[in-house]
This record gives structure tokens, C-alpha cells and sequence, in this order.
């Protein structure tokens, strides 16, 4: 008899606290569509996870197992990362390679967050973590917590994929603040461009690999798994790999990956001050990495001829495709004639790249 | 401030920069290459 009330004898406030968040996620999937292959699996691996004596983790538990197989080992974020590059077409960077700076400006949150946390009391590693969450992409922030911070790893995915789903609701405000009606109104028009060769295609992820893993080693395991995705997609020869990569494995691993992340949210770790705190400085990384872009963009237009929307410099936080259709709505709502969506898909594309280099210069840089 | 602090300043000032260079370098060989193999060649070698 005692054993059937082992659950009840031992629940207390804190597991029921969890299945609450573990609610509002799930809540936030279904009604509101936020992130739903992340944050419904995630909502639900909590709820497994905080049940007393729960089965599913422990010694012997499969999210346990699965923790250590796939997260722990790098795999899973890996296995992602060939899923996306499958899933992504770089010809809009080709043809605009000056795109990639906007990308670049807007990872600045990375770096700004990594000192806020640290001046709140975060030692390096843990704070390299949580800046990550500003580089606007899941399988980057899983990947360097993995390396950096394993304790906080729940709560870094949840403010990661939360805040991406929340961008538009994050970027506006942010923009219109650091831009007047005028810069809004900004048209930038569309320049024939050459269309991009097949031969580019295949050899732009080999270089980009190349390039990165030369600089640096460490940030091959990332780069090398988005460039190969892409690979098998541009050369047109692998179609089946090119598909089941963008298909039967990203919903595979990314119905594995949620679950397992949603089981590291154990009441013990995550009703505590610190993951208020990494939920407040994810929130602030999205916010300096939305001010970088616009304010170099602005910066870019006082030395240009062809000024630039300033607003597309937001779209190189990542968080793609969202970012980029948020600035071209923005644009529209000014003016329902300005159409600036290629610009800023573009530069969101960009930030993809971007997001992934910052996280390689981080673990590179960060011993 | 604590050494924390200023190891994450000191990243900052190196992240930032050798990010932008690295950044640039893609660039430039991206523009290199989409120069290099344009598709009117490409077709050319087709047909």
C-alpha cells in the first residue's frame, strides 16, 4: 500500500509550481502557436520530470538516457544543425554578401549580456551561456550550455526558444524606439542581381567550413553540420538525404530534443532565483542584439550614398524567417506601399550564419 | 570589479572584432566565388 502512495506522500508545492510552467508552455504552443516543436515537448518532458520517484529520469530513466546520449555527447544540437542547413537557402547571401554585416551587428547582445551576467555574480562560463541565448537559435544556445553551463541548460533552451517565438512582440517596440517615422519610410529598391551558379551553391558551405574551421577548430562541430546540411541540398545529387534531413530527422530529433531538454527542468533547478535571472538577461540579449542592427544600419546610412532602412539591421538576430517578416510588416504599417521583405529576409538569412559564428568566436575564445 | 567582470569585457573586445573579421572574410570570398562561376558560364559549359 505504501508504495501506490510514494507520489502523494512526496509531492510538495515545488513539483506542482513545475507542472504549472510546464503549463503555460504547453499552453503557449497550442493556443498561442509559440515555438510549439520545442516548447510543447519541453512543457511536457517537465511534467514527466516532476513527478516524485518519476521513471522516466533517474539512474535508470529513458530522458535520462536520452540527456546523456544526445545532449550531453553534443549530438542532438548537431543533428539539428543538418537539419536546418538542409532547410536553408544561402542564395540571397551570395548575392548580398554585405547582409552578413548587419548579421554580425546584431549578435552584439551576446556580448553585452555576457557582461551583464558576469556583473551579476555569473562566472564566465555560466555567462557565455546565457549571452548565447542572443544569438536567436536554439541548437547554438543547447550546444555552448552543453559545454559551459549543463546546470542551466533548461532554463537557457526555454528562454531561447520562448523569446524567439516573442519577437514580435520584442523587436517592434525596440525598433520604433532607436528609429524615427522618416528612417521607417526609407524605401530601398530592388536591384537586379545575378542570379547564383550552381557551382557557387556546392562550394559556398565547403568554404565557409573551411574558412571557419581554420580560424577556429573548436566551431566545426556547428558550422561543419549547417554547411553540410546544405551541402546535401545544394548539390541536387542526394535528394532523399536532402529530404529525410529536412523532414524524418529534424522531427525526429527535434521531438527527442524537447523532451529531453523539458526533463533538465527538475523543480530542485529550476525554482530558484539564478533562472529568473537567465530569463530576464535572455530577454535582454534579444533587446541589445535588436538595438546592434538597427543602430549600425543608422551608422551605415551616414557613410552610404542608397540609405538603408535601418530597420532591417534587427533581422540579424536570426530567429528566422519571424524577424524578417516582422521589419517587412513594420515597413508596410508606415507605408503600405514600401515592400522591403527581400532586405530583410536577406539580412535574417545572414543572421543564421552570423548566430552560428558568434557561438563558435565564444567557445573559442572562452577556456 | 571583479576579475569576472573584466575577463568578460576583455572577451567582448575580442569577440566583437574577431567576429566582424571573420565575418568579412566570408564575405569577401563569398563575393569572390558568386564572381568567379557566374551562371552564364555555367550554362555556356552545359549547352
Amino acid at each position: 500500500m505504501d508504495e501506490l502512495l510514494v507520489g502523494i506522500v512526496n509531492l510538495s508545492w515545488k513539483h506542482v509550481a513545475m507542472w504549472v510552467v510546464a503549463g503555460i508552455l504547453i499552453y503557449l504552443a497550442i493556443r498561442h502557436d509559440y515555438e510549439p516543436l520545442l516548447l510543447l515537448p519541453i512543457g511536457f518532458g517537465a511534467i514527466l520530470t516532476n513527478i516524485p520517484f518519476s521513471s522516466a529520469v533517474g539512474h535508470e530513466g529513458f530522458l535520462t538516457r536520452l540527456l546523456e546520449i544526445g545532449i550531453y555527447s553534443e549530438l542532438f544540437p548537431v543533428l539539428i544543425f543538418i537539419a536546418i542547413g538542409a532547410m536553408c537557402d544561402f542564395s540571397p547571401l551570395i548575392r548580398r554578401p554585405i547582409a552578413m554585416l548587419f548579421g554580425a551587428a546584431a549578435q552584439f547582445g551576446i556580448f553585452a549580456t555576457i557582461v551583464i551576467a558576469a556583473m551579476l555574480g555569473f562566472n564566465l562560463k555560466q555567462a557565455a551561456a546565457i549571452g548565447i541565448i542572443g544569438a536567436a537559435d536554439g541548437p547554438t544556445t543547447i550546444y555552448v550550455a552543453t559545454r559551459f553551463a549543463q546546470d542551466l541548460l533548461g532554463p537557457l533552451s526555454v528562454a531561447a526558444y520562448s523569446y524567439m517565438a516573442l519577437v514580435p512582440i520584442i523587436q517592434p517596440p525596440v525598433i520604433k524606439l532607436l528609429t524615427t517615422k522618416e528612417e521607417r519610410l526609407i524605401r530601398m529598391e530592388y536591384e537586379e542581381q545575378e542570379p547564383v551558379s550552381k557551382t557557387t551553391l556546392v562550394l559556398f558551405p565547403i568554404m565557409i567550413t573551411l574558412i571557419a574551421g581554420i580560424i577556429a577548430p573548436i566551431s566545426v562541430a556547428l558550422i561543419g553540420s549547417l554547411m553540410f546540411g546544405n551541402l546535401i541540398k545544394v548539390s541536387g545529387v542526394v535528394e532523399r538525404l536532402s529530404q529525410s534531413a529536412q523532414n524524418e530527422l529534424a522531427n525526429l530529433v527535434t521531438l527527442l530534443l524537447g523532451i529531453t531538454i523539458g526533463s533538465t527542468m527538475s523543480a530542485e533547478k529550476f525554482l530558484v532565483v539564478e533562472v529568473g535571472i537567465v530569463l530576464g538577461l535572455g530577454l535582454v540579449a534579444f533587446i541589445f542584439d535588436t538595438a546592434g542592427g538597427v543602430l549600425f544600419a543608422k551608422a551605415v546610412n551616414l557613410v552610404v550614398k542608397k540609405r538603408i532602412n535601418p530597420m532591417i539591421g534587427a533581422c540579424g538576430i536570426s530567429a528566422f524567417p519571424m524577424s524578417g517578416r516582422v521589419v517587412a510588416k513594420m515597413a508596410l504599417a508606415e507605408d503600405p506601399t514600401n515592400f522591403i521583405i527581400m532586405h530583410a529576409i536577406g539580412v535574417n538569412v545572414a543572421g543564421q550564419v552570423c548566430s552560428v559564428v558568434a557561438g563558435g568566436v565564444v567557445l573559442a575564445l572562452v577556456k | 570589479m571583479t576579475d569576472t567582470v573584466q575577463q568578460a569585457m576583455s572577451l567582448m573586445a575580442i569577440a566583437l572584432p574577431a567576429m566582424f573579421a571573420v565575418i568579412l572574410l566570408f564575405m569577401g570570398a563569398t563575393a569572390l566565388l558568386h564572381k568567379t562561376f557566374p551562371v552564364k558560364e555555367e550554362k555556356a559549359a552545359q549547352d
